[in-house]
């Protein structure tokens, strides 16, 4: 029994100092998302909050990927395709759909995203700059974060959410 | 520090207030230059910031001041005539003293603002030469009055000792009394706000100590004593008697200013200082941020949305509980909510509103200015000063009102020697007028001057190529008149430093259409020029025109509404490419707000086609719509960052129902209908048509909230072999429907449904024209009559009541798609 407990006690230590060290690197803290085919993830912090599709409004004059404006509790934000905006076709909306409301300052939208994947975190240490092979006119891509064996896209908020057109 | 902030806050105030006045005075002055009164208070205005800032080490400010003061003393004297140039020069020292005030706001310091030494030395100018400069202190003590005892003695010798004590006691409040009058006498000849620290210099009865006073008493009481026995024993009569009273309140009066100051907190003093407060604020009021003010309209803003909201839900929970109990208590409820809702937007919009005198108060200079600088006679009379506002609006149409006023000084009214030679009066006259209109207040700026030439003006607009000959010869007077306000636009000859710098009149009318206000303009040549401005009395909260465009509700406000009409396609007439109609006399041009939009008409164009006649100045333009919803109190909301400067659009609100509708930009909206062509034809979808070889190929969509029921519906078709697709409820069936992946050969659909019931699901499916022809059964345990009538009336095919046999739906959706005994093998 006491030996028991002692595992279980060295266990929560060991899990309490684990963190610790690995802080002392600066870790990213993000979410995971799919959007088609491919992987992508937003610093936690720039993540207000991710809610079930809701009814939309279509505001004109704006391009296709700007389907248009949601109510969120009281406030009018604008909702942003990314598939559309990363030139894939349109979101089918199912029930794995999700608004991703990102804030950035002043600036808030919603990203319908096809699907949440995973909260992760990342050392900094493990980002690499977006290769330069791939042509970025607008800076969407803040780097590609390592995992064991795969690799993930991280978006720039700030350019998420600037106005293109 | 923290003390002198406050005390600089409350300093910088109480004098931006008191100049808001001063300016006003000084023109008045002008006219009557004798009014004392108005003397009197300038001089006070000068005197009380002279005063401030030297307690404030403000020594730039205090050094103008000063000289100011000197100045407006001796005018105030009747030593000094105020003439024109005498008054150039403390207009000017008035403007620079706002100008440091400015600065002390900005730095918290006078240093380095501007320099007053040329000023001053124009202000000593104007003092040299009549009199030797007065003490500055001269005034307050020419002012202060003589007290003077005039009230019978009574005999003391003949008094008990408590009607002595009586006596002392009257004889002290008498004293009390003098004294606090001697000092408001005091204070209001210098006008100044009390500042403790100042009467505080002066001891009276009130400084003094119990013990002090006590013997101030008895010593007062052996005297007058002493007085009677003398008086009693010489028997000497009246004269006597007169010089005993008049020693009496002098003695009183050295006796209390040799006391030591004590306590200086003393109830006689807080008792004295009252009554003045009382009389300074006769209109209770308290300050309050700007901000809270706002939080609070936003908070209306939400409550009336959810007031909207809780409509809406009762307009639904009766159409379904109709005739139950609780339905006359939720009406109740709901009713005097938004009655409760309505009262306390109006009480929060009083709040926020202002006297438009506000924005009036600084014209009278600026024309006065003008008029000097112009070498004309203007006067400018201003009526309904009093009409309030909401703040925002005010701090809004100031500039505006500075454009048009000076445009009208600087190109309406004409040079004397021109207006005698027309016969008119020399002095011009330029009216400023504001009075309410319903949900509107209305500005009008008239003047008596040249008044504006039509032919004039289009050959201008057309020199600087802003519009062309055709449209010019096509163009009204009225229309003329509105060329003044195209961007680019001067109509001065010569240009002036006042105006005609072609910057303008185009952002003035910017601006109003900012506010969703309107401008009209009239003019008579020789006679004068009237600009009209319309404008909405809030902002925040509009009426506004509901109207349906394909699946989107637009907000029209109400305000920019002239009317709607119901008209047929074939009174839509085509002149040179553009569709107009023909209302009693006049021709409007004719779009469709979808095509405006560029939104995709995917609805069918009904016999009837709604127009809603928006106006905006001079020009009106009908716009086509699908169908008009009804008149609804909006809350503006921005579309933030992201989306904001989308063209035509000026918002949106949030409605009842929690959707999000846009607010229509009219201004831009008639912009924006220059570009569209013609596209009125009909667009009739071309699905083409599928070729269906096996069951298989046939599409049917099971719309139930219930698990169980669609089972029971998959099971009963399952034998036809045809592909089925399921939804839990009305939106996401119609969303199915919408999204066109699949073409549907038929529907089911159970009418109690969360989201959105099998009733509105048909109608929004009908809207459709590429669903016209889909069977849409209805499979329902409500049975009764009116049920089924509402069923054919939004649109259903068949009616099918629970419970059915598996064959009997079967049979009904073989029928209603067309299947083939053949094809069911």
């Amino acid at each position: 029994m006491s030996t028991q407990l002692e595992q279980v006690l060295k266990k929560q230590q060991q899990q309490q100092k684990a963190p610790l060290e690995t802080d002392i690197e600066n870790i990213i803290q993000l979410v995971g998302f799919m959007v088609g085919d491919e992987e992508f993830a937003v610093p936690i912090l720039g993540i207000q909050e991710i809610i079930k599709p809701i009814e939309y409004t279509r505001v004109p004059k704006t391009p296709p990927y700007v389907l248009g404006v949601f109510n969120l509790r009281g406030s009018v934000l604008p909702l942003i395709d990314l598939r559309m905006k990363f030139g894939l076709s349109r979101s089918k909306e199912n029930e794995d759909t999700r608004y991703m409301v990102i804030k950035h300052n002043d600036e808030i939208a919603g990203f319908v995203i096809d699907r949440l994947t995973q909260a992760m975190r990342i050392p900094e240490s493990a980002i690499d700059p977006a290769p330069e092979t791939i042509h970025d006119e607008q800076n969407l891509i803040y780097g590609v974060g390592k995992q064991e064996e795969k690799l993930v896209s991280i978006l720039n908020v700030e350019a998420l959410l600037k106005r293109d057109f | 520090m923290d003390e002198f902030q406050e005390i600089l806050e409350d300093f910088l105030i109480e004098a931006f207030e008191m100049i808001e006045q001063l300016d006003n005075d000084l023109i008045e002055l002008e006219n009557s230059p004798e009014d004392l009164d108005l003397l009197n208070r300038i001089f006070r205005v000068a005197h009380t910031i002279k005063g401030s800032s030297s307690f404030l080490n403000f020594d730039v400010l205090t050094h103008l001041t000063h000289h100011m003061e000197d100045v407006l003393n001796k005018a105030r004297r009747g030593e000094l005539v105020i003439t024109p140039e005498v008054m150039d020069v403390v207009l000017e020292s008035t403007d620079h003293m706002k100008a440091l005030l400015e600065h002390i706001k900005e730095t918290g310091s006078d240093e380095g603002a501007l320099d007053v030494g040329p000023t001053v030395e124009r202000l000593e100018a104007v003092l040299k030469g009549e009199a030797p400069k007065e003490a500055e202190e001269a005034p307050a003590a020419a002012a202060e009055p003589e007290p003077e005892p005039a009230e019978e003695e009574p005999d003391l010798s003949e008094m008990s000792e408590e009607e002595i004590e009586a006596e002392i006691e009257r004889l002290l409040q008498e004293r009390q009394e003098e004294d606090r009058k001697r000092r408001e006498a005091k204070r209001k000849a210098e006008a100044a706000e009390v500042k403790p620290a100042e009467s505080s210099g002066e001891p009276d009865l009130s400084d003094m100590s119990e013990e002090e006073i006590e013997a101030e008493i008895e010593r007062l009481l052996k005297e007058r004593q002493e007085e009677d026995r003398k008086k009693r024993e010489a028997k000497r009569k009246a004269q006597e008697e007169a010089k005993a009273k008049a020693a009496q309140p002098r003695e009183a009066k050295e006796t209390a200013k040799s006391a030591p100051p004590a306590t200086p907190k003393q109830k006689p003093q807080t008792k004295a200082a009252a009554p003045k407060e009382r009389k300074a604020s006769v209109e209770q009021t308290i300050r309050v941020d700007v901000k809270r003010l706002d939080d609070l309209m936003n908070l209306i803003g939400e409550l009336v949305l959810g007031k909207n909201r809780l409509l809406k839900i009762y307009d639904d929970v009766e159409e379904r509980y109709e005739g139950e109990q609780f339905l006359e208590e939720l009406n109740q409820v709901v009713s005097s909510i938004s009655l409760v809702t309505t009262d306390l937007q109006i009480a929060v919009m009083k709040t926020r509103m202002l006297p438009i005198g506000k924005v009036f108060n600084k014209f009278p200079r600026m024309v006065r200015d003008l008029s000097r600088e112009l070498h004309k006679e203007i006067e400018l009379v201003i009526s309904g000063e009093e009409t309030e506002l909401d703040k925002s609006i005010v701090e809004e149409i100031g500039d505006p009102l500075v454009h048009i006023i000076r445009n009208s000084c600087d190109h309406g009214i004409e040079t004397p020697e021109e207006r005698v030679a027309k016969g008119k009066p020399a002095k011009g006259t330029v009216q400023l007028k504001a009075y309410n209109e319903g949900n509107h207040i209305i500005i009008e700026i008239v003047d008596d001057g040249k008044g504006l030439d039509p032919d004039m003006l289009k050959a201008k607009a057309m020199e600087k190529g802003l519009i062309s000959e055709k449209e010019a010869d096509q163009m009204s007077d009225k229309e003329a008149f509105m060329l003044i306000f195209k961007p680019g636009f001067s109509t001065a000859a010569k240009v002036t430093n006042v105006s005609g710098r072609g910057v303008g009149m185009d952002v003035v009318k910017s601006n109003i259409e900012k506010l969703n206000g309107i401008i009209e303009v009239d003019s008579e040549m020789d006679k004068g020029t009237t600009l009209k401005l319309k404008i909405p009395l809030t902002l925040a909260i509009i009426q506004s025109l509901l109207v349906s465009v394909q699946e989107e509700y637009y907000a029209v406000p109400l305000a920019s509404v002239l009317e709607t009409v119901r008209i047929t396609p074939d009174e839509i007439q085509s002149v040179e490419g553009r569709s107009v109609l023909r209302l009693r006399d006049e021709v409007l041009p004719l779009v469709h707000l979808a095509d405006i939009f560029d939104v995709e008409r995917v609805f069918k164009m009904g016999e009837h086609a709604y127009v809603v006649i928006i106006g905006l100045a001079e020009s009106k333009l009908g716009v086509i719509v699908d169908s008009l919803v009804g008149q609804e109190e909006i809350v503006i909301k921005s579309l933030g960052e992201y989306l904001k400067g989308i063209e035509g659009i000026a918002g949106a609100t949030i409605r009842g129902d929690g959707r999000v509708t846009l607010i229509v930009d009219v201004g831009a909206l008639m912009n924006m209908a220059k570009s569209v062509k013609s596209t009125l034809q009909n667009l009739e979808s071309q699905e083409a048509v599928r070729e269906k070889n096996s069951p298989a190929d046939y599409n049917i969509l099971i719309v139930d909230d219930s698990k169980t029921d669609r089972t029971i519906m998959r099971k009963a078709l399952e034998p036809l072999g045809i592909s089925i697709t399921e939804a839990t409820n009305g939106v996401e069936a119609l969303n199915i429907m919408k999204d066109g992946s699949k073409s549907f050969d038929a529907a089911l659909v159970d009418i109690e449904m969360p989201r959105m019931d099998g009733y509105t699901l048909a109608s929004e499916i009908r809207k459709f024209n590429k669903f016209k022809q889909v069977p849409l059964i209805a499979v329902t345990s409500r049975t009764s009559r009116s049920d089924r009538l509402r069923g054919v009336e939004v649109g259903m095919t068949e009616y099918i009541t629970k419970p059915y046999t598996p064959e009997y739906l079967m049979n009904v959706v073989a029928r209603n798609i067309n299947l083939d005994a053949e094809q069911r093998s």
